[in-house]
């Protein structure tokens, strides 16, 4: 177990040093200038050669990298070109944000998918089968800004029962800040509860056939109990998996949906500096992101292996 | 076997209380939220105005300011020098009246009494002078530097006089006084903070900064203090919106009360809602393409003027832009003292088109590169010049490149033309000299010494009437010589509630909220 956790701790380094090169190398290698971008269109030569100086953009691209880095590693990201904030701090503004829209999501998800996956399961070929595979279907083919701005013109505009857009801090006023935050929420979380009503069904599906469920009912066990109690649980390892992957792109695949709902949170950020080419708050965004990933990725794996004893945390002999 | 359900439901229970407790300890790391109320869904705060703007402001400091949308902020903030009313003239602001020497080379301004910085910093001919120097001084690196280059001596006369001292003649001077140039920061607060100026920005104006947060609001509350008389909302909530549909929805939603775009496709439909107001006037800019005039084919004026002709401008105002713009025939909006009626935007010519481009030596026409940021707009606009330009034999090539990429294409020639705009200066030097100058910060080559002489002219000149003569030559000279192919003027739209009285629409597109309250 202690080698596994070593092992991946190392492998988790390789990849976020390999992370910040690329992320690096592709904030500095698109073309365009920054200052040119800060200045305008309208800026005099001096100007810009100036602010080039300032921002370090005139030494090698390793310097730059050299110096990032370095500074990465003390806790320093950097500040935001625009208006010099920073960059730890824009990020640590707009974490919370994008943390509690994730996780609405994420449970909203889980209250759709759970049931519907063990009902389609249990219940192959009726009507209810078909209506959770057709649900599942059409929320994976609704890309989530489509599903926002039906909501919005549903919700909003034709019954005007919600504000269309807009966030509030959950500690200045909880429930504004939910009911501001319901539809942006079910908008991203009908697509991953999509994708785990079909992942439970057909896992569940896999796992009702399975001798020790047949043992299970042969032993008299009621069905409620062999499937909640045996089946559920089996066919919840791969579910683990595919929600683990998807909290963790939560953290900047919402960008759309954000944008939609004006939700001031980190996928709006990196767009916002992308395009004004901030380039400290896009590398610092970025870099944020990875580490999010390959650390819940990292949880994934050792929560997957407590689920399922047969997989051995023995570092791949 | 239940006990491995509890650890995953364990396991999983502490992650979401450590992402939460994550949210919480930010929450208070970061102590300008809290300080925020947050604005009601459902607005029924009378004394609360939320304006919708179309972008979220990058910057919050003037002096460093290049974007238009952190005007719309400033303006609550700052107080200028000088302002432009209804009609764009000149009226005092905190310069309650200044004098210019004959040889239009000294103001002198009078400066208002007893104003005070929101902290506390005495406003007074000092505070100007400091305001002046950070903007000129080169280590500052202010985009205002070019436009004070012309002072050379800022004198203090006493707390409330003022007297500036230019190398030449400069008539733009206060149209720079009441912009971004004139608006007065407190030496107090830079002194302080330096470049996080930014970030908790003291001016003189009717409202106060409170808070920001990026992307989602930036806070003002009422400065009762105000020497023009209190504003009559106590507090201001500025929400960015860059999606154009969700701006429109919050504001017939009800959420917001006015916002500061409107997309041309809802423009008819706002006109027909009863519940708001929509308000139109003119703008400042021009909208075209830039031409580089340093490579084939457009360092061929023949070629430039055959571009021009095959262009139906019409058309394009009416299918692209739905009526919410008017042809151009210059780099002077209508609507602006120096605009002159008796010249007409070009008409399309295919016939004459065709002539030209074979008497240089063209007759099967010539092909270019067009690029065009990826906006639908944008591309219909361009689809349509393809189209036109094909009537005449020109082929047009289309390249969409994101905005970044296209000013560095620009600042390095690799172009052959380029759609894009101007958003215009309040004075009409401000569109024409940097476009057409050889100097001029926004010309890709050009180059013309009769052009030069009369933009020159036109900068030293102090009688309106005569500026106005030479501008119009300017535009005559432009249309023959084409630098850029002038297409449209866009219209300046302002959509609000009803309810809302007191705002006036000024052509420089900044909405002021000093004497506007709800009724």
């Amino acid at each position: 177990m202690v080698k596994f956790l070593l092992r991946r701790l190392g492998l988790m380094v390789v990849i976020l040093f390999l992370v910040s090169i690329i992320v690096f190398s592709l904030v500095h290698l698109t073309p365009g200038d920054p200052a040119r971008m800060i200045l305008g269109q309208e800026a005099t030569e001096e100007a810009l050669q100036a602010l080039r100086e300032q921002m370090g953009l005139n030494d090698p691209l390793y310097v730059q990298y050299f110096n990032w880095v370095t500074n990465v590693l003390q806790g320093d990201l950097g500040n935001s070109l625009k208006d010099n904030t920073p960059v730890l701090t824009v990020l640590l503004q707009k974490l919370p944000v994008t943390i509690q829209l994730s996780i609405m999501s994420f449970i909203i998800a889980m209250l759709i998918a759970i049931p519907a996956g063990i009902i389609s399961a249990t219940r192959k070929g009726t009507f209810w089968d078909y209506f959770g595979t057709t649900f599942a279907l059409s929320g994976v083919s609704v890309p989530p800004f489509f599903l926002g701005i039906l909501l919005i013109f549903i919700f909003s505009i034709s019954l005007g029962w919600l504000a269309p857009s807009g966030y509030v801090e959950p500690w200045t006023n909880f429930k504004q800040s939910m009911l501001l935050m319901i539809m942006p929420a079910l908008a991203v979380g009908v697509r991953l509860s999509a994708e785990i009503t079909r992942m439970l069904r057909s896992s569940m599906l896999e796992v009702l056939e399975a001798d020790y469920i047949r043992t299970a009912y042969a032993k008299g066990v009621l069905e409620r109990g062999v499937v909640i109690g045996h089946a559920l649980k089996n066919a919840l390892i791969p579910v683990v998996t595919v929600s683990g992957l998807q909290l963790a792109t939560f953290l900047g695949g919402a960008v759309i949906t954000e944008t939609i709902f004006a939700i001031p949170g980190l996928g709006r950020l990196v767009i916002d500096a992308i395009m004004t080419r901030d380039f400290p708050v896009v590398q610092g965004a970025v870099l944020f992101m990875a580490i999010a990933v390959v650390v819940v990725n990292f949880f994934i794996d050792v929560l997957y292996s407590i689920l399922d004893p047969r997989i051995k945390l023995t570092g791949g002999q | 076997m239940s006990k491995k359900v509890k650890v995953f439901a364990a396991v999983f229970m502490s992650f979401l209380l450590f992402l939460t407790g994550c949210s919480n300890s930010n929450s208070s790391s970061t102590g300008t939220e809290k300080s925020t109320t947050a604005s009601a869904p459902a607005k029924t705060d009378k004394s609360e105005l939320v304006v919708g703007l179309d972008d979220d402001p990058p910057q919050l400091d003037p002096h460093f300011s290049t974007a238009a949308v952190d005007r719309q902020v400033f303006h609550s903030i700052y107080d200028k020098l000088v302002d432009v009313d209804e009609e764009l003239n000149f009226v005092p602001m905190l310069a309650e009246k200044w004098d210019i020497s004959e040889d239009g080379k000294t103001y002198t301004f009078t400066l208002q009494k007893d104003v005070k910085f929101h902290d506390g910093t005495p406003f007074n001919a000092e505070a100007v002078k400091f305001n002046f120097e950070r903007m000129m001084d080169p280590n500052t690196g202010s985009p205002r530097a070019s436009e004070l280059s012309s002072i050379e001596k800022i004198e203090v006369v006493d707390d409330t006089t003022l007297k500036v001292v230019l190398s030449e003649p400069y008539s733009p001077f206060l149209a720079a006084l009441s912009d971004r140039a004139g608006m007065m920061v407190s030496p107090t607060a830079v002194k302080e903070k330096g470049k996080d100026f930014a970030n908790s920005p003291v001016g003189t104006g009717p409202f106060k900064f409170v808070s920001r947060v990026k992307q989602d609001k930036i806070v003002v509350e009422k400065n009762a203090d105000y020497w023009g008389g209190a504003p009559k909302f106590e507090k201001i909530v500025y929400r960015p919106y860059a999606d154009e549909n969700v701006r429109l929805t919050n504001l017939t939603s009800g959420d917001v009360d006015i916002i500061s775009k409107v997309p041309p496709k809802d423009v008819e439909k706002l006109k027909n809602d009863s519940n708001l107001t929509l308000s139109e006037t003119g703008a400042l800019g021009f909208q075209g393409l830039y031409l580089n005039h340093k490579s084939e084919p457009f360092n061929n004026k023949a070629l430039r003027q055959a571009l021009d002709l095959v262009i139906d401008r019409e058309a394009i105002i009416k299918v692209a832009l739905r009526d919410t713009a008017v042809a151009s025939a210059g780099a002077i909006p209508p609507g602006t003292w120096a605009y002159d009626e008796s010249i007409k935007p070009k008409k399309k010519d295919i016939e004459k088109a065709k002539k030209i481009m074979a008497d240089a030596g063209y007759p099967d026409g010539f092909e270019f590169t067009l690029q065009l940021s990826p906006k639908p707009v944008e591309e219909q606009i361009s689809q349509m010049i393809q189209s036109m330009a094909k009537e005449a034999g020109i082929k047009v090539n289309l390249e969409m490149v994101e905005f970044g990429t296209m000013l560095d294409n620009m600042d390095n020639f690799k172009f052959d033309a380029v759609r894009l705009g101007w958003s215009g200066r309040t004075d009409p030097d401000g569109n024409i000299y940097a476009l057409f100058n050889t100097e001029g910060s926004i010309n890709y080559g050009y180059s013309n010494p009769k052009m030069d002489e009369l933009l020159e002219q036109a900068r030293v000149e102090t009688d309106q009437k005569e500026r106005k003569k030479i501008y119009s030559e300017a535009t005559k000279l432009g249309q023959e010589e084409v630098p850029f192919i002038f297409i449209y003027h866009e219209k300046d739209y302002k959509a609000y509630k009803n309810n809302l009285q007191g705002y006036k629409h000024i052509a420089d597109q900044m909405m002021r909220f000093h004497d506007v309250s709800f009724k």
